[in-house]
């Protein structure tokens, strides 16, 4: 896999990571290894030293009933789209972008983090407007005393489950358990669908009692709206919503949104051909597809896209990271440029009632 | 070049032409009209499926049992019946009925392309025409099915004007038409002067040992009717217990095909016969006078005796699945080796090849779930290819 030019020192490195011979991890894609390693290692996908930076001067308490679950995703939404952005221009002119995988293990090893790297870089560059911070400042505005557990915010292994690596899942999920067992919390708000499903669905497979209640954050928001919380944007927009086929297939959240949305005031709501039951198209980002066939991935967001556009909508709506970057590169595939993507919790943000 | 490495330049090859996901597209929306046209015209139909799937999962805990009944109901109609465990077998039983330096007409058979059936009987000096229309395309290219149903989704009329001309000396026009009475042409005197006819099965009832044949061409009806010798390929998962079952398993499946009736199904329970000369029972009338059946086996009993994966071998085939598929929506048969989508991964991984083989199908699958829905059986093959992968990370640690 990251074998290759130069490749005997990787695979010692790789060797030395994973304590056994590459040889049986061969049918694995790069991305996939990446991935574990870096929960396995770091706690986080993007095998980054921090992930709560987003979250600098909310003073979000690290102990309260209910936890804010914000997940790699969408921490690192960022660096998670500019490296997949540039992943995705190697794959395109056939080069082994697999390898650059290799070498941020490689870097890794030798204290260079690139995720960090990245991350310094794009704050730089791009105005901070992450979803986390619109959901944070929404949830304070319904009178929620969330908590945040910043660096300490386990992993929740999903990856580790859609890559096959079923011991390694079930290691690092009843570690989590473990943590959040002993801050004794009971109440967690999930951000991100796939964090979100292995918290709610698929812990309680593998453990025995200590049920936690999880909730995805658009729930939360419909409760809120249902006992008469209302939202209004300033200027009429027509939006669209994408199903994030966690959320829509596996979590059953397809009506909440399509509630919400149609409770803002301002928001012309189109929805999209087949988007009854369970009809939703997937963004092409799933189980871990964009970084196993990287220009593959991008097409098939462009197709959603194009679907989604046929609505007339100026702005799609989702609310997953993986979605986000996948719509919005298939906008720039389209040069689609009149078109926004925003999440749920960003377009909530900005219909936030005076005050 | 590693088969991941091959197999991923392939899918971006694909993924890369337009001609796929131009024709794709144009399938798509067709399929999803008429299936949603062919359930509101007959909504007993999704009843109907949940029937199925309970039929599909006694059956295939029954296979080796059925099979065997199957085999002795076909002996009882004079038929001949036997049950190949591998491939090699099975290419040795019709090796041995054909011989070499025949004339054979085929029926599509996924079965047949499972063991390169064709490639074979070419090899051994026999002349074979695919008689599918889309499926003799693909053999006169010399390219691979695309799509389960319609094998030559991905060829334009254009192309295929350009291949007929090439293959009649004269110049044939883009016009389907005329193409579809070329093909009538080339192929009408191949039907009668073919030594044998070849074709697979959809289901096939064990009581009655009576094979049911889905089509609309009418190709497999003269394949299997006009040639003296009929030989018949089909997986043991194919076999439902009684008649009744297997009229209900093939509504269901050529409903989910896309079918809203198709134009021909065709029962074949033995070889002709006639008893109208003084009662005296006489084989190969007009039809057949020989006819054989093989089981092909090639993995799927261990398949049924697996419980994560044993769901697979539900699946009837109809194609359904492929047309929710987004992978598929724009690099077609190319995800697949030969079976197709995520359930291709499974059989792949079980009956066409192995882990190593199955391991970059399993790694293409979005586990989105929208097969499933689609899916008449319920079949979650996403769910399988996550298990896939599992077996993939815990293979030799």
């Amino acid at each position: 896999m990251v074998r290759g030019d130069g490749g005997i020192i990787i695979e010692r490195v790789f060797v030395s990571i994973r304590q056994r011979p590459i040889k049986k991890q061969q049918l694995v894609p790069a991305g996939l290894l990446l991935f574990r390693d870096n929960i396995l290692s770091k706690g986080n996908i993007f095998g980054t030293n921090s992930k709560a930076r987003w979250a600098k001067g909310l003073e979000l308490p690290a102990q309260a009933e209910t936890i804010f679950f914000a997940g790699c995703g969408y921490q690192f939404l960022e660096e998670a789209e500019a490296i997949l952005s540039a992943v995705r221009i190697l794959d395109k002119h056939n080069l082994p972008w697999e390898r650059t995988f290799g070498a941020t293990q490689f870097l890794n090893k030798r204290g260079i983090n690139l995720g960090d790297l990245y991350g310094t870089i794009i704050r730089r560059f791009r105005r901070a407007d992450n979803p986390l911070l619109s959901a944070v400042e929404v949830l304070r505005r319904m009178d929620m005393d969330i908590g945040y557990l910043a660096e300490e915010e386990p992993c929740c292994a999903a990856p580790l489950y859609y890559a096959g690596f079923q011991e390694e899942f079930a290691a690092q999920a009843e570690k989590t358990q473990a943590i959040l067992k002993k801050r004794g919390i009971t109440k967690i708000i999930g951000m991100v669908p796939s964090c979100t499903f292995a918290l709610r669905t698929l812990f309680p497979r593998g453990s025995k009692g200590g049920q936690m209640e999880v909730s995805h954050f658009l729930e939360i928001v419909w409760e809120k709206i249902k006992k008469g919380m209302r939202f209004r944007l300033p200027h009429q927009v027509i939006v669209t919503y994408h199903d994030p086929c966690i959320l829509s297939r596996y979590l059953c959240l397809a009506e909440e949104p399509r509630q919400i949305l149609r409770s803002i005031e301002g928001v012309v709501f189109n929805d999209v051909e087949r988007c009854k039951e369970e009809w939703s198209t997937c963004c092409g980002g799933g189980g871990g597809f964009e970084v196993i066939f990287p220009e593959i991935s991008h097409t098939i967001a462009a197709n959603r896209v194009e679907e989604l556009l046929k609505t007339g909508a100026s702005t799609i709506v989702t609310s997953c990271p993986g979605c986000l970057i996948q719509l919005r590169e298939g906008v720039k595939k389209l040069k689609a440029k009149e078109v926004k993507v925003m999440d749920m919790a960003q377009l909530l943000h900005s219909a936030l009632p005076e005050g | 070049m590693s088969k991941a490495k091959a197999y991923k330049k392939r899918l971006k090859e694909a993924a890369r032409d337009p001609k796929i996901s131009v024709a794709l597209k144009r399938a798509i929306e067709s399929y999803r009209k008429n299936v949603d046209e062919a359930l509101k015209k007959f909504p007993h139909t999704l009843k109907l499926a949940e029937e199925v799937r309970g039929i599909k999962e006694q059956s295939v805990s029954r296979m080796e049992e059925l099979t065997e009944q199957a085999c002795e109901a076909i002996r009882q109609n004079k038929g001949k019946a036997s049950i190949a465990r591998t491939p090699g077998e099975a290419l040795e039983i019709i090796e041995g009925i054909v011989g070499t330096g025949k004339l054979i007409v085929k029926g599509k058979s996924l079965t047949g392309e499972e063991i390169d059936l064709r490639e074979h009987l070419e090899e051994r000096g026999n002349e074979v025409y695919e008689t599918d229309l889309g499926e003799y395309i693909i053999q006169q290219l010399g390219i691979k099915p695309m799509h389960l149903l319609a094998p030559a989704i991905h060829v334009p009329k254009e192309d295929v004007a350009k291949l007929l001309s090439r293959v009649t000396g004269k110049k044939i026009p883009p016009e389907i038409e005329i193409e579809v009475a070329t093909v009538r042409g080339i192929l009408r005197d191949k039907f009668f002067r073919a030594d044998i006819g070849m074709s697979g099965a959809n289901v096939v009832a064990a009581d009655t040992g009576t094979l049911f044949q889905i089509e609309n061409e009418g190709n497999i009806r003269l394949s299997t009717s006009a040639p003296p010798i009929c030989i018949v390929l089909v997986g043991m998962e194919k076999i439902v217990p009684t008649i009744e079952d297997a009229f209900k398993v093939a509504e269901v499946t050529w409903r989910f095909a896309g079918y809203t009736v198709p134009a021909y199904v065709n029962l074949v329970s033995g070889p002709s016969k006639t008893g109208d000369i003084e009662k005296v029972i006489t084989y190969g009338a007009h039809g057949p006078k020989e006819m054989h059946v093989i089981f092909l086996d090639a993995g799927r009993s261990k398949l049924a005796q697996d419980p994560d994966f044993k769901e697979a071998l539900f699946c009837l085939r109809c194609g359904g699945c492929l047309y929710e598929c987004p992978v598929f929506a724009v690099t077609a048969g190319r995800f697949g080796d030969k079976y197709f989508g995520g359930i291709g991964a499974i059989w792949t991984a079980f009956v066409t090849g192995d882990l190593t083989d199955a391991a970059p199908l399993t790694y293409s699958c979005l586990s989105c779930g929208r097969c499933k829905v689609r899916c008449p059986m319920e079949i979650d093959a996403p769910q399988m290819c996550l298990e896939l992968r599992k077996r993939i990370t815990a293979k030799g640690s």
